[in-house]
């Protein structure tokens, strides 16, 4: 009785998180692993305690699954000959509550074409001109931050962590300006940007320009972490992976190339269009696993990003270069000639070898072009359209990821929570060179080392391994399976990824040289000698191979009809 | 029909209701919200283990008074804070390491050094030296005053035992009032009789036994140790010793488990602990080496998982059981040779007593924060700790938190004994190379500590 008031004593306060300690536990889960096997008492104890806390662990993920408030917006049609497509966003507006019909709305601006961008919360939005128009403001109640005319060209605009600081993208260098507008810094070594992205959980603004040249800047440091010549010149495409902070480009020549601060050269380059690439983007839906890319040449194409093999499926888009962006909750949204397409997600990630498009889910005419951007607000659904004459924005229902996480991103954070994120992203900030395409090789297994066979016989039982030794000995635990057994301390379960599995025990094979000195000597002093048995064996050797050649083309014919017993290994190769 | 919904989060769920409430917090565990979670939480635990180094600050007070180096320590029973300590010069302190002040003390209580202190019960304390007497002694206040009442002047003990050789050590019985002292033999006393009431030897040994000590647990046996390099077991209801090992080289201290009554730790000469189930005596259960000279003191922390030890490398360090290596390390620029460590009854605190004439009061747990601890601070700590159990394995991390700073010349002594130990492996194995296959089989490390068994 006494422990439970003083627990409710505990609880009543809000933000006081409880001990693990004095929080309750319940009985041990039936699928918790007994370990029976395991002789030693205290590691058998360990592991079942391990085990009993994964399986709690599990089992609370399912309850928070299933508790999650929010339903996410959707259009669905109820008779089959209905088209969700006809619906135009006034019938949509029309159809729904006065509140959420707020987020449909039209700015008209001078000195387009316009981008425009949001932050991580979704609840401010950048937008600058070319012609040098640049404003923040917050959508929701109007409220605009900043306004600026910069009287110069600006091509791209992004906000840094959040609605306090952003990033212009200008003639000729990139500034950053604070929440009022008050320029704070003029990045001097990005020259001609047009493009910015903006890494947030290390910190780093990436950028490229006319010169081809892309730079990682750490905002926290203001280092220039990386700088990377992608020898293919000016670059107008640039996204990033969110779930792997490895930047996408695409390229004049119809290149799209992958890069990481850590590798001089592309992680992936992949030839995706005939002509210039026009617009990449990376769906997070699936975690980064899809890539929609479009170009001049007027085709937009889905890719796989883990086979990288052929496009998924590939479609013509009325109107040449089209403009991409993937929604949260993956519905893709493309821009070209006079309309603004979206494609819905189960339909869209399906793979289709022919030239068709993937079944429309809403369309919105769009005249002003060149449409200069798209963007999705996250936690609504909500997409910008940044053209000519300024910017629309249409209501997309079932883009927007419905439940918040405080933790991460909360459009309706208070000013205090704000800079406690700020500091605790900066407690978290990981490093630079911890950006790999695969964000999971961290905490993994290292590659088992493999000494060649001579030198593992003479290597002593002792100097071995752990796990070779119990091997020998015939010890080692093999019924252990570690994919079940991933303790969680805190957070959310990790995405399974197929590729770790693979990695395990994939060693790295080191080949003995075959060009030492003592040969390359020995060569050196034969080059010139020639020996007569040695010449009348090269030639014997000749002619042989010249017979063997010209009989396998009489016999090639003959040999393709027979089925050979070695013709099963062919296919396999 | 087409039916549309739009997403619409409503205020009210999201805005504090009123002015100061906090405001409401939302999870959504779906992996894909949490970007970089595992990246992010190593860099946590990175933290984490560096914040662990940054907050270990494990030295809080040197208990002053004694003009010699201290040799014995002996907490009280029944008390989290007082401990007695007895020096060189003979004389003895009962401090409390709480305040840091003196509860009693006893000047020139023997002549010479003492080199044995216990207790009897809770004010009693038995002490032995070089002078050849065991005395007992009253610590309750007041009651060392001298009876003429003109101040404090030499305090008389309860009782004086005459000795025959110089005593090295002595321990009271659990639950009699029986104790034991040691020097070339092993004698037991009766606290009401004057004379030994029994003399124990094992038949063939003539060498001083440096260390005796009562198991907790079973309290008529008796395990000593010996300058002649043996470890012996004693029954006083036979009145003999039962079991003997010879081992490499002599131990300077014992301690019984307080928690597992047959294991007991060995601090020897050679640079290494062991600890022994006495059961089987034939091989330790576990060598603990990371000391670069001998090491000179050891004692169990009162849970039974882990325990301190002080070196003649002017180190203290603390080990956890059965995990041989990387001991916490405690040092510092004047501490010299450490001569007795304990742990205090609850755990938390480590008592050093070295050559310089200082107690010097430890943590047990480095990084430790003493004082109230709230809810929300102490789920931080139980959050970090999870953490850094978890990504214990990684390179940088597991680094951070194995480094610990050592003083030059340990540091070098360590390096020097790493080279020494690898050349004589390399030696070895060479020489088993070279020798017919299957005639000299590499001993294990733990099989060549004992010499011999005898019983």
């Amino acid at each position: 009785m006494k422990s439970g008031s003083s627990m409710d004593s505990l609880i009543s306060k809000a933000n006081t998180a409880i001990p693990k300690s004095l929080r309750p536990t319940g009985p041990v889960p039936e699928t918790a692993r007994k370990y029976n096997h395991i002789a030693n008492k205290k590691l058998r104890t360990t592991l079942q305690r391990q085990s009993a806390n994964t399986e709690r662990g599990k089992a609370l993920l399912r309850d928070a699954e299933l508790l999650l408030p929010n339903k996410a917006g959707k259009m669905e049609a109820e008779v089959d000959m209905d088209r969700t497509w006809r619906i135009s966003q006034d019938e949509i507006v029309n159809s729904i509550s006065v509140e959420a019909a707020r987020g449909r709305k039209e700015f008209t601006l001078d000195g387009g074409p316009y981008r425009a961008r949001y932050t991580r919360n979704g609840r401010h939005m950048a937008v600058v001109g070319q012609k040098g128009h640049v404003a923040t403001f917050d959508w929701q109640t109007g409220n605009i931050l900043s306004e600026l005319r910069l009287r110069e060209i600006c091509r791209d605009i992004t906000f840094l962590l959040d609605h306090s600081q952003y990033a212009v993208a200008q003639k000729k260098y990139v500034f950053i300006y604070d929440r009022d507008g008050v320029e704070l810094h003029r990045l001097k070594s990005h020259i001609e940007p047009t493009c910015l992205e903006f890494l947030p959980f290390h910190w780093l603004l990436a950028t490229v320009g006319n010169p081809g040249y892309l730079k990682y800047q750490d905002i926290s440091t203001g280092q220039l972490v990386a700088e990377h010549r992608t020898k293919l010149g000016a670059c107008v495409t640039m996204t990033q992976n969110q779930h792997n902070a490895v930047i996408h480009l695409g390229h004049q020549n119809g290149t799209v190339t992958l890069w990481t601060p850590n590798l001089p050269h592309p992680a992936v380059r992949l030839l995706a269009h005939l002509g210039p690439v026009s617009s990449v983007s990376v769906d997070q839906s699936s975690g980064g696993r899809y890539m929609a890319t479009a170009g001049v040449d007027g085709t937009v194409k889905l890719w796989d990003c883990r086979s990288w093999k052929d496009a998924l499926r590939s479609w013509n888009s009325r109107g040449g270069d089209a403009t991409l962006a993937w929604s949260q909750r993956g519905c893709l949204a493309v821009a070209s000639g006079g309309a603004v397409n979206v494609y819905s997600p189960p339909s869209i990630h399906s793979p289709n070898p022919g030239p068709s498009p993937p079944p429309l889910y809403l369309t919105h005419p769009q005249a002003a072009k060149p449409h200069a951007s798209l963007a999705f607000c996250p936690f609504q659904d909500i997409l910008a359209i940044g053209h000519a004459s300024g910017i629309s924005c249409i209501l997309v229902p079932g883009a927007g990821e419905p439940n918040i996480d405080s933790s991460e991103a909360d459009p309706f954070e208070s000013s205090k929570a704000r800079r406690e994120r700020e500091v605790k992203l900066l407690l978290d900030k990981i490093q630079p060179d911890m950006i790999a395409l695969d964000p999971e090789f961290l905490g993994g297994f290292a590659p088992q080392s493999q000494p060649a066979e001579g030198d593992r016989g003479a290597m002593s039982f002792a100097r071995q391994p752990r796990l070779h030794r119990l091997h020998i000995q015939e010890k080692a635990d093999k019924t252990e399976d570690m994919s079940e057994d991933e303790a969680v301390v805190d957070g959310p379960a990790d995405s399974s990824n197929p590729s770790k599995r693979d990695r395990i025990g994939q060693g790295k094979r080191k080949m003995r040289s075959k060009d030492n000195s003592l040969k390359r000597y020995l060569r050196k002093q034969r080059k010139n000698v020639i020996d007569p048995r040695a010449a009348a064996m090269r030639e014997a050797l000749a002619i042989r191979r010249a017979q063997a050649r010209s009989g396998s083309n009489d016999r090639s014919k003959s040999e393709a009809e027979r089925p050979s017993a070695l013709d099963r290994f062919h296919y396999r190769l | 029909m087409v039916k549309i919904s739009v997403l619409q989060h409503a205020t009210s769920v999201h805005l504090p209701v009123r002015p100061g409430d906090p405001t409401p917090t939302h999870r959504n565990l779906n992996p894909l919200q949490h970007p970089f979670a595992r990246a992010r939480e190593r860099i946590r635990a990175l933290n984490a283990a560096k914040m662990e180094r940054m907050f270990s600050k494990p030295f809080i007070a040197a208990l002053e008074g004694h003009a010699d180096a201290v040799e014995v320590l002996s907490r009280r029973p029944n008390s989290i804070t007082d401990v007695a300590s007895a020096s060189w010069d003979g004389e003895i302190i009962l401090h409390n390491a709480g305040r840091r002040t003196h509860v009693a003390k006893i000047a020139g209580a023997h002549q010479g050094k003492i080199s044995g202190l216990c207790w009897a019960d809770d004010h009693r304390v038995l002490s032995c030296g070089a002078d050849k007497n065991i005395k007992m002694w009253d610590v309750r206040l007041g009651a060392p005053l001298d009876s003429s009442g003109a101040g404090p002047s030499q305090p008389k003990p309860l009782a004086v035992f005459p000795g025959k050789g110089t005593l090295h050590s002595i321990d009271h019985h659990t639950t009699d009032p029986l104790f034991a002292t040691s020097s070339t033999i092993v004698q037991i006393w009766d606290e009401t009789k004057s004379a030994q009431v029994m003399d124990i030897t094992f038949s063939t040994s003539a060498e001083s036994v440096t260390r005796v000590r009562f198991s907790p647990s079973e309290p008529s046996v008796l395990a000593s140790i010996g300058s002649d390099r043996t470890f012996i077991l004693y029954d006083i209801r036979t009145g003999k010793a039962e079991r003997r090992i010879v081992m490499q080289m002599k131990n300077n201290d014992l301690s019984w488990s307080p928690t597992f009554p047959t294991s007991i730790l060995l601090a020897s000469e050679d640079h290494n602990l062991y600890t022994f189930d006495i059961r089987r005596l034939a091989t330790p259960t576990q060598i603990y080496k990371a000391h670069v000279s001998a090491v000179t003191s050891c004692d169990w922390s009162p849970t039974g998982t882990e325990f301190v030890s002080g070196g003649w490398d002017r180190t203290v360090r603390i080990w956890q059981d059965g995990h041989g290596t990387h001991p916490e390390v405690y040092h510092t620029k004047r501490m010299q040779r450490v001569l007795a460590t304990t742990f205090t009854a609850d755990a938390r605190f480590v008592l050093s007593g070295s050559d310089d004439c200082n107690v010097r009061v430890w943590k047990a747990n480095a990084s430790e924060k003493l004082g109230i601890v709230t809810a929300r601070e102490r789920s931080a700590i139980e959050y970090r700790n999870a953490l850094k159990e978890r990504w214990k394995m990684d390179a940088e991390i597991g680094k951070v938190q194995r480094s610990r700073h050592m003083p030059k010349p340990v540091y070098k002594a360590a390096q020097l004994k790493r080279t020494m130990e690898e050349a004589q492996r390399v030696k070895e194995e060479l020489r088993r190379r070279h020798t017919r296959a299957g005639e000299s089989k590499p001993k294990a490390e733990r099989k060549k500590v004992v010499i011999a068994e005898q019983s």
